[in-house]
């Protein structure tokens, strides 16, 4: 099967849907279980749309990378999306699209094609949080994320006009063959840096975070902070290893954003006493710390940073908006003893909140210990010192955190948590404690990923 | 004090364009860059498949990519794929504005003068006319400037005129949505044929034909007809929804 279809077939059904709009919701779990289904029967290769070979024609790129994030992607969109499908029926044919645009922007093999999808699913995600009722919030995104996907177009605008090619893989070899210093790409590639910073949350260019986040529902928080940071952190991924040159000045202003995203986001989820504050600042962390992993090359183990955080971020997402909706708000008082009746649900909570700080035994150790060890190896001193003080902050504010949820004597608070939503935070946090201890698998997984290099001439 | 700081990002940002593309080696001036060695070139040339010669406007046939006009050739044909894209752009905004603005009982805005007879029916009169040349331009898109987008907006901005010149002029929506899914769905069905067909998404199936003619191109001209509908009810329905409120 081609790989086309995962973008054309939700595109088809958006239009469709609208003709009937009390049925979109099932057609949106149909196709998005259907695209997850038919990642089994996909052929790995290239895709030349329209018949034109690259670097002429748009390619789709579906290699061992993509299919991973397509597994991941698809799989939580569907999750999100079969929880959430009879309490937002109106944004069904609007989630057709996102998972249209989320698609093509884990599979195309084009800079200009990756705006296009950049924006379709930008749109889509400014949309679906208008469920949030916050339309001041809503709005900051929209400008926001217009304005960074803007100076992502303006970085690709310059390159075109230095290397006269749109293909992420003739863009590498002919930066790599012009012979001139990364000073001459250092600007167009910051430029288009930001305009994934914005989407990926890093500092100084998340201040729409907070708005969305921490007003967000049972389909935006899950969402923003799992589907599309997911999404996000692969095609950032994919950016980082195979087309951006990252020296000299570039790669001291790139640091210097980062380490300032890892430190400010665990210092600001600390100080915070909100819920869903302390998971959204420290998802902004966990952003920065995936873009640091993949720039250091250790892109397998970046990959599975970007799975054990987007498993992790819906189970906690989905299981404190549940919470706040029935309670009223989120503060961590109100929310005090939360699990005392519902053991179930906080057995799960605490242990994908134990691997998000990556303690012994769950999926989130195994991470980083590689990616320590293998910083270490490589001669790299300074981001491990800051990965270990950070994790330590972190370990503060979630145990903190954790324990508050736990012990209550009387007054529990009064919450519900249906069948469906039981069943899938379970098996969550059952699959990151078993991959947490039989760690075969993910040792050999990631160390083959780490192999992977770019794409010769644009194809494969 | 916030204001000041943007002032300074702006100052430094704008600094940092100067300084990077100033004497930079890789960024070539205004009108010195060597276009033989960029894809485009190949765009121009129709050698992207094979190289076909000299093409003579009128006389050259069974050429790679058929539209007279160089960028319909590049926007519908060697990148049509990203033309989906913009299409879907387009269709969610109008779908989110819909989302927003849309509600179940609607009444017309009140337009602060009541438009009289005259106005009414020269308006009527206009209408027509734009509209036929929206078509014109859409239908003329692999020969002469223009596409499916500027001749949709041209269609919508027909609609648009009959909405200000007449405070009780409602659109029947129904039909613009019915057009608007039928328009997208057979783009994506066309591409899908190619696909089954052809083996490649999008591919243009059909003959060619004589580049100039107004019969060429395959499916270019299919397709910017469909995006011209899609585009011309996008808008339509857009204006609709702003010039509506909930009544009660």
């Amino acid at each position: 099967m081609s790989a086309i279809l995962l973008i054309a077939v939700p595109l088809l059904a958006a239009f469709i849907s609208i003709l009937f709009k009390k049925y979109a919701h099932y057609i949106l779990v149909f196709v998005s279980f259907a695209s997850v289904f038919a990642l089994e029967y996909m052929d790995l290769g290239t895709i030349t749309v329209g018949g034109f070979n690259a670097p002429f024609g748009i390619v789709l790129i579906l290699d061992d990378y993509s299919l991973i994030a397509l597994y991941i992607v698809n799989t939580l969109f569907f999750l999100v999306a079969i929880l959430n499908c009879n309490e937002f029926k109106k944004v069904g044919s609007i989630m057709l699209v996102a998972l249209a645009g989320l698609n093509g922007l884990l599979l195309t093999g084009d800079l200009f094609n990756l705006f296009v999808f950049l924006e379709v699913a930008g749109i889509a995600a400014y949309l679906i949080t208008t469920t949030n009722k916050k339309p001041l919030a809503t709005f900051n995104y929209l400008i926001q994320g217009t304005v960074g996907s803007s100076l992502y177009l303006l970085g690709l605008i310059l390159l075109y006009a230095m290397f006269g090619t749109l293909n992420m893989a003739d863009m590498a070899s002919s930066i790599a063959s012009s012979g001139y210093g990364a000073g001459v790409t250092a600007f167009p590639f910051l430029l288009m840096f930001i305009g994934f910073g914005v989407e990926a949350k890093l500092l100084p260019f998340n201040s729409w975070t907070k708005g969305i986040l921490a007003n967000s529902n049972r389909l935006t928080g899950p969402m923003i902070a799992s589907v599309y940071a997911a999404a996000i952190g692969f095609v950032f991924g994919r950016l980082l290893t195979n087309v951006f040159v990252i020296e000299d000045t570039f790669l001291i202003i790139v640091t210097i954003i980062l380490i300032f995203s890892v430190v400010a986001g665990e210092a600001m989820a600390y100080a915070s006493t909100k819920v869903r504050e302390i998971l959204l600042y420290s998802s902004v962390a966990q952003a920065a710390l995936v873009v640091v992993v993949f720039m250091s090359g250790f892109t397998g183990w970046a990959v599975y940073l970007i799975i054990g955080n987007a498993a992790a971020k819906l189970v906690l997402f989905l299981i404190t908006n549940t919470a706040t909706k029935q309670l009223g708000n989120d503060d961590v008082e109100t929310f005090k003893g939360l699990f005392v009746n519902n053991k179930i649900i906080g057995l799960s909570f605490t242990a994908v909140t134990l691997s998000v700080i990556g303690l012994p035994m769950f999926l989130g150790f195994v991470t980083k210990m590689n990616i320590l060890e293998n910083m270490f190896v490589s001669g790299d001193y300074i981001w491990p010192a800051i990965i270990l003080i950070t994790s330590v902050v972190e370990g503060i504010y979630f145990i903190r955190l954790l324990l508050n949820l736990w012990y209550k004597e009387n007054d529990l608070p009064e919450v519900k948590f249906e069948f469906v939503l039981k069943y899938v935070v379970v098996i969550i946090a059952l699959l990151i404690m078993v991959f947490g201890v039989y760690t075969e698998p993910v040792q050999e997984s990631a160390d083959d990923l780490v192999a992977y290099s770019y794409i010769e001439g644009g194809n494969l | 004090m916030k204001n000041f700081l943007a002032f300074i990002a702006v100052l430094v940002l704008g600094y940092m364009i100067v300084v990077s593309l100033d004497n930079n080696e890789a960024f070539p001036a205004y009108g010195e860059a060597d276009v033989s060695s960029r894809v485009s070139q190949a765009f121009i040339d129709r050698t992207v498949t094979e190289d076909p010669g000299d093409i003579i406007f009128g006389q050259a046939t069974n050429l790679e990519s058929g539209p007279a006009n160089i960028v319909t050739a590049i926007v519908a044909d060697y990148r049509s794929f990203d033309t989906l894209g913009e299409v879907t752009v387009l269709f969610v905004s109008s779908l989110g504005v819909a989302l927003l603005l849309g509600g179940k009982k609607q009444k017309r805005l009140e337009l602060n003068f009541h438009p009289n007879f005259m106005l009414r029916v020269g308006s009527r009169a206009l209408f027509g006319i734009i509209l036929m040349t929206g078509v014109y331009i859409a239908i003329h898109g692999h020969l002469t400037p223009g596409g499916g987008f500027p001749g949709g907006a041209m269609i919508a901005s027909s609609m648009l005129l009959l909405y200000l010149a007449d405070d009780e002029f409602r659109a029947k929506i129904k039909g613009f949505k019915m057009l608007e899914s039928f328009a997208g769905t057979a783009y994506v069905l066309i591409g899908l044929t190619g696909l089954l067909l052809g083996g490649y998404f999008l591919e243009n199936l059909l003959d060619n034909g004589v580049i100039g003619d107004l019969f060429s191109a395959g499916i270019i001209p299919i397709v910017y007809v469909l995006i011209g509908l899609k585009v011309g009810s996008e808008i339509s329905g857009i204006i609709d929804n702003f010039l509506t409120e909930e009544g009660v």
